[in-house]
C-alpha cells in the first residue's frame, strides 16, 4: 500500500519550507529556494492577473513577484509583519532560470520529510485534481500540503485547490469559496 | 596517479639526464640512446592517449632525426621542454581524479572542459575563414598560412584530449595538406581554398553539435566527416607519389608534421599551449559573471545615492564627511564606466563574416565584388553585436544580389568589372553609425512606387519624398527583384531587417542614386544596457520615458485639448493635430487628477509618427540601466523593461511604439 502511494504522489522525500496563507500550512521544496526576504515596495506592471503583483529590486535584478494567496484562490489581506517573499527558482523548458517571489504570510520552519510521511493528495470524487499539488505530508499530528511549484510558476490557468485544500484539511471556510475563483 | 603516468615521467626524466649527459658534443651513440628513450615514453603516452603528449614526442623525434646535420641543441631543450609541459597536464589532470578505468570517457563528460573546447575552437574557426580569404587575396604570404595551420593543430589537440574523434580526424588532414603547403610542395588552389573552407564549415557544424549535446538537448550522432575526409584525401594523394617518406612520417605519429619548422620563436608559442598565441593580455571571462558585475556596480550607484539623499545626511556641517561622499561618488561613477565597457567588443568580428558571405557571394553569381572595410575596432556592446549580425549580413546580400549588377552591364555602363561594396562604423555624437554601401544599379524609385501601388500600399496619385518611397521596401512581402534566387528576393528580410534594427533602438535611413548605387545607413546607440530616460508621475507610480522618442513636453492651456467624435482627444499643438494618450487609462492607475489641465503632455514619436502621452508630472533626466522583466513579463504592452530608480525601487520604462498602437486598437 506504501509503495502505490508514493508512486502516485510524485512528491519525494526530503527537506522542505513550510510556510502560512490563512491557516493553512503549505510546503515546497527547499531546493528552489533561493532565499526569504521582507516585503518590499512593489511596482505594479499593468495587463497583468490580479496573482501578479508587480517586480521588485532583489540586489539590481528585478524580480517578479506573486501573490501565493490570490493565486491559490484565497482572500487577500493587508501585508504585515509577518508577511515573506519567498524567492524561488525554477529551471523553465527553455532551459533558463526563473525567478519568482512568492508572498506568503509568514514562514515556519524547514521540514524533513520521510517518503512515509507523504501521502497522495485524497481522491474528491467530482472535484479534478488540482495540478498544483504533489501531495499531502503529515507530521506531528499536523497536515501539510505540498505544492509542485514547478507547476504554479509555469500554469496560467486557475486549478480548483480551494476546494482541495479545504476538503483535506478539514476546515472548511465558506467565505473563501466565493473568492475562489480567478479571472 | 596511474600507474602509466608515473612510468612516463620516470622515462621524461631519464631522457632529460641523457640530454644533460651528452652535453655540447653528444655524438651519435648518445642520439640513438636518447631516441630509444623517446620511443619508450611515445608508446607509453599512446596507452594514455594524451594528445599533447603525443604531439610533444612527434616533435622531439623529428628533431632528433633531421634529414641532414646534427640536430640544433636549443631545439632538442625545448623539445624537452615541452615534453615535461605536456607530462605535466596529463599528471595534474589524472592525479586528483580517484582514478576511474577510463578516465578520458569521463573527460568528455566534463562540461566545463567541452564548453571551454567549444569557445577556444570557434575562436579558431573564426581565424581559419579570416586567415583563408587573406591567403585568397595574396597566396604568397606565408604569414596566413602558419597562422591557419596553428589554428587548426590546436583544434586537433583540444579534440583529441576530448575525443571528439570525428573533429580531430578532419583536423588532422587539413594539417597535413597545409604542411605541405607550407613547405611548398603543395600550390594553394582556389579549389584548396573551398575545400579549406568546407572544413571549416564542417567542424563549425560538428562544434554547433557538441555543444547542443553538453547543453544536454539530447544526443545526436556526429555527422559523417567521410565527404570532407575524401576531398582532402585526394588532394593529399595527387602528391603523394612525389613524397612517400612524408606519408610514412605522418603514419608514424600523427605529429610528425609539427609546427616548429619555422624558427625557434615559432616553436615556444605553439609549445607553451595552443591557446597562448594572442598572448596573455587577454583574460576571457563569463559573460554571466560580467552582468553579475554590472548589476552589482548598480546596486553601489543606487546605494550611494540612497546615503547622499539621506536626511541625516544632508543635514550635516561636517565638512570631510560631504568631501569624502563625493569622492566616493566619483569612484562609483568611474566604477559603472569601466564595468560598461568589458562589455564593449570591435564590430570586426561581424565585418569578418561578411567577408566571407561577400566571396561565397561573388562565387556563385558570378560576380566580382570587393569588400571594403572601415572601423573594425569600433567597440559595440557585445549582446548588440550579435543581434546586429543577421540584419547586417542581410543587407549586405542584398546589395551584392540586387545592388550589384551582372559583369556585362557594369561594361556596358562604364563601371570598373570589379564591384565594391563598403562596410563603415564610425562614433557620432554618442552613436554608432554603419554605413552599407554598394556601387551598383541603385534604388529604382518608379519600381518601387509602381509595385506599392499594384500592392495597395500606396495610391497611384499620391506624392511621396524619395525616402518615404525607399522606405517602401521595409513593408512586409516587399521585393523587386525580378527572379527569385536562392539568396534574396522572396519578400523576406527587409521587414525584419527593420524590426531588428529597431529592436535594437536604432534607425535606417536610404539614400540612393540611380546607376551609382545605394547607401543604407544605420543609426545605433552604443550599448542596449544604458538609456537616457525621463522619469514621470502618474499617481503614485513612476515611468521612465526613453529620452530619445521624446520629442517636446508641454504645459497644455484651455483649449489646446478638443474630442472628436466625442470621445477621442486630440492636442493641437502648432496648428498640428496629436491624438492624446492618457496614461492612467492605458495602465489602470489612479491619477492624480483626471483633468489634463493639472498634468503634463510629453510630444512622443515613433516610427514617424507623433502623439501626446497625458501625465501628471516630470521628476526629472536619469541615466538607467535597462533590465529585462523576465519571461513573465515579457509581452506586456506599453512595457519595455524596468530599472532600478535613485531610491532602490523598480521603475517601468515605457515602450512608446506599444503604447501608441495600443490606444489605436483599443
Amino acid at each position: 500500500m506504501q509503495s502505490e502511494q508514493t508512486k502516485t504522489s510524485g512528491a519525494q522525500a526530503g527537506k522542505y519550507l513550510v510556510f502560512q496563507l490563512a491557516q493553512e500550512e503549505f510546503a515546497i521544496g527547499v531546493l528552489s529556494v533561493r532565499e526569504i526576504i521582507r516585503t518590499q515596495d512593489i511596482t505594479k506592471v499593468p495587463h497583468t492577473p490580479p496573482h501578479m503583483k508587480g517586480v521588485i529590486n532583489l540586489r539590481g535584478k528585478v524580480i517578479p513577484v506573486m501573490d501565493l494567496r490570490t493565486k491559490l484562490g484565497f482572500p487577500e489581506t493587508e501585508y504585515d509583519q509577518r508577511t515573506c517573499v519567498i524567492i524561488v527558482e525554477i529551471l523553465t523548458e527553455a532551459r533558463t532560470s526563473l525567478y519568482m517571489g512568492l508572498i506568503v504570510d509568514g514562514v515556519a520552519e524547514v521540514l524533513s520529510l520521510a517518503q512515509a510521511d507523504i501521502q497522495d493528495v485524497p481522491d474528491f470524487g467530482s472535484a479534478s485534481r488540482s495540478p498544483y499539488l504533489l501531495g499531502v505530508a503529515k507530521t506531528k499530528g499536523k497536515i501539510r500540503i505540498l505544492l509542485d511549484i514547478n507547476q504554479v510558476l509555469a500554469s496560467h490557468e486557475v486549478g480548483g485547490l480551494q476546494d482541495v485544500v479545504e476538503a483535506s484539511t478539514r476546515q472548511a471556510a465558506g467565505s473563501e469559496q466565493a473568492d475562489g475563483v480567478l479571472v | 596517479m596511474q600507474p602509466e603516468t608515473a612510468a612516463l615521467e620516470q622515462s621524461v626524466q631519464e631522457l632529460a639526464t641523457q640530454f644533460v649527459l651528452a652535453g655540447e658534443q653528444g655524438g651519435p651513440d648518445s642520439i640513438a640512446q636518447m631516441l630509444g628513450t623517446l620511443s619508450r615514453i611515445s608508446e607509453a603516452a599512446r596507452a594514455t592517449g594524451s594528445e599533447e603528449l603525443l604531439k610533444a614526442t612527434g616533435e622531439l623525434a623529428r628533431t632528433l632525426q633531421p634529414k641532414r646535420g646534427r640536430p640544433a641543441r636549443g631545439k632538442v631543450q625545448s623539445g624537452i621542454e615541452a615534453l615535461q609541459q605536456a607530462l605535466g597536464t596529463i599528471a595534474a589532470v589524472t592525479a586528483p581524479a580517484p582514478a576511474p578505468p577510463n578516465t578520458f570517457a569521463s573527460l568528455a563528460q566534463d562540461k566545463e572542459l567541452v564548453s571551454e573546447f567549444i569557445v577556444e575552437a570557434r575562436e579558431h574557426l573564426g581565424n581559419v575563414e579570416m586567415q583563408v580569404l587573406a591567403i585568397e587575396q595574396d597566396p604568397s604570404q606565408s604569414g596566413p598560412l602558419q597562422s591557419l595551420f596553428r589554428s587548426f593543430h590546436s583544434i586537433k589537440g583540444l579534440a583529441g584530449f576530448l575525443e571528439f574523434h570525428e573533429v580531430q580526424e578532419v583536423c588532422h588532414d587539413v594539417e597535413t595538406l597545409l604542411d605541405r603547403a607550407r613547405n611548398n610542395e603543395l600550390t594553394i588552389t582556389s579549389a584548396i581554398t573551398d575545400l579549406l573552407l568546407e572544413s571549416g564549415d564542417y567542424l563549425t557544424r560538428e562544434i554547433g553539435r557538441i555543444e547542443h549535446c553538453s547543453l544536454g538537448d539530447g544526443e545526436a550522432a556526429p555527422a559523417s566527416p567521410a565527404a570532407v575526409l575524401a576531398k582532402v584525401r585526394a588532394v593529399l594523394n595527387e602528391r603523394t607519389e612525389t613524397k612517400a617518406e612524408e606519408t610514412a612520417a605522418v603514419a608514424a605519429g600523427p605529429e610528425a608534421a609539427g609546427p616548429d619548422v619555422t624558427g625557434p620563436g615559432e616553436t615556444v608559442a605553439v609549445a607553451a599551449g595552443p591557446a597562448r598565441v594572442r598572448g596573455d593580455r587577454l583574460v576571457k571571462v563569463d559573460t554571466g559573471k560580467l552582468d553579475y558585475l554590472v548589476d552589482m556596480v548598480g546596486e553601489l550607484v543606487v546605494a550611494q545615492s540612497l546615503i547622499r539623499h539621506d536626511p541625516a545626511f544632508k543635514s550635516t556641517t561636517d565638512m570631510r564627511l560631504q568631501r569624502n561622499l563625493l569622492q566616493l561618488g566619483r569612484i562609483t561613477d568611474e566604477v559603472q564606466r569601466a564595468s560598461m565597457a568589458m562589455r564593449m567588443v570591435p564590430i570586426g568580428q561581424l565585418f569578418q563574416k561578411m567577408d566571407r558571405l561577400i566571396r561565397d557571394l561573388s562565387r556563385k553569381q558570378g560576380k566580382r565584388i570587393e569588400l571594403e572595410t572601415q572601423g573594425r575596432d569600433i567597440e559595440m556592446d557585445r549582446n548588440m553585436v550579435e543581434e546586429l549580425g543577421d540584419p547586417l549580413m542581410h543587407m549586405v546580400r542584398n546589395a551584392a544580389d540586387h545592388g550589384i549588377e551582372s559583369a556585362k552591364e557594369r561594361e556596358a555602363s562604364g563601371k570598373p568589372a570589379v564591384a565594391k561594396i563598403q562596410l563603415r562604423a564610425q562614433h557620432q555624437a554618442g552613436q554608432i553609425l554603419i554605413t552599407v554601401s554598394d556601387d551598383g544599379r541603385g534604388i529604382s524609385r518608379q519600381r518601387i512606387f509602381d509595385k506599392a501601388v499594384r500592392m495597395g500600399l500606396v495610391e497611384s496619385t499620391a506624392v511621396l519624398s524619395d525616402d518615404e518611397v525607399f522606405h517602401l521596401i521595409f513593408e512586409p512581402g516587399f521585393s523587386t527583384a525580378e527572379k527569385v534566387t536562392d539568396l534574396s528576393g522572396r519578400g523576406v528580410g527587409m521587414d525584419v531587417v527593420k524590426k531588428q534594427i529597431h529592436k535594437l533602438r536604432g534607425r535606417i535611413e536610404i539614400a540612393s542614386r540611380p546607376g551609382k548605387g545605394t547607401n543604407f545607413l544605420l543609426k545605433l546607440p552604443l550599448t542596449l544596457a544604458i538609456i537616457d530616460g525621463l522619469i514621470v508621475k502618474v499617481g503614485a507610480e513612476r515611468f521612465i520615458i526613453p529620452l530619445a522618442s521624446v520629442r517636446e513636453v508641454l504645459q497644455p492651456k484651455e483649449g489646446m485639448i478638443t474630442t472628436m467624435e466625442n470621445r477621442a482627444e486630440v492636442a493641437v499643438v502648432r496648428d498640428q493635430l496629436f491624438p492624446i494618450v492618457r496614461l492612467h487609462q492605458r495602465f489602470g492607475v489612479q491619477p492624480r487628477s483626471t483633468n489634463l489641465m493639472d498634468g503634463l503632455l510629453m510630444l512622443l514619436e515613433t516610427h514617424g509618427r507623433t502623439f501626446s502621452l497625458a501625465v501628471d508630472e516630470l521628476i526629472g533626466k536619469q541615466e538607467v540601466v535597462i533590465k529585462t522583466l523576465g519571461e513573465t513579463f515579457q509581452d506586456v504592452p506599453g512595457v519595455a523593461g524596468g530599472a532600478i530608480l535613485g531610491d532602490g525601487r523598480v521603475g517601468l520604462i515605457l515602450d512608446v511604439d506599444g503604447l501608441y498602437k495600443g490606444s489605436r486598437n483599443g
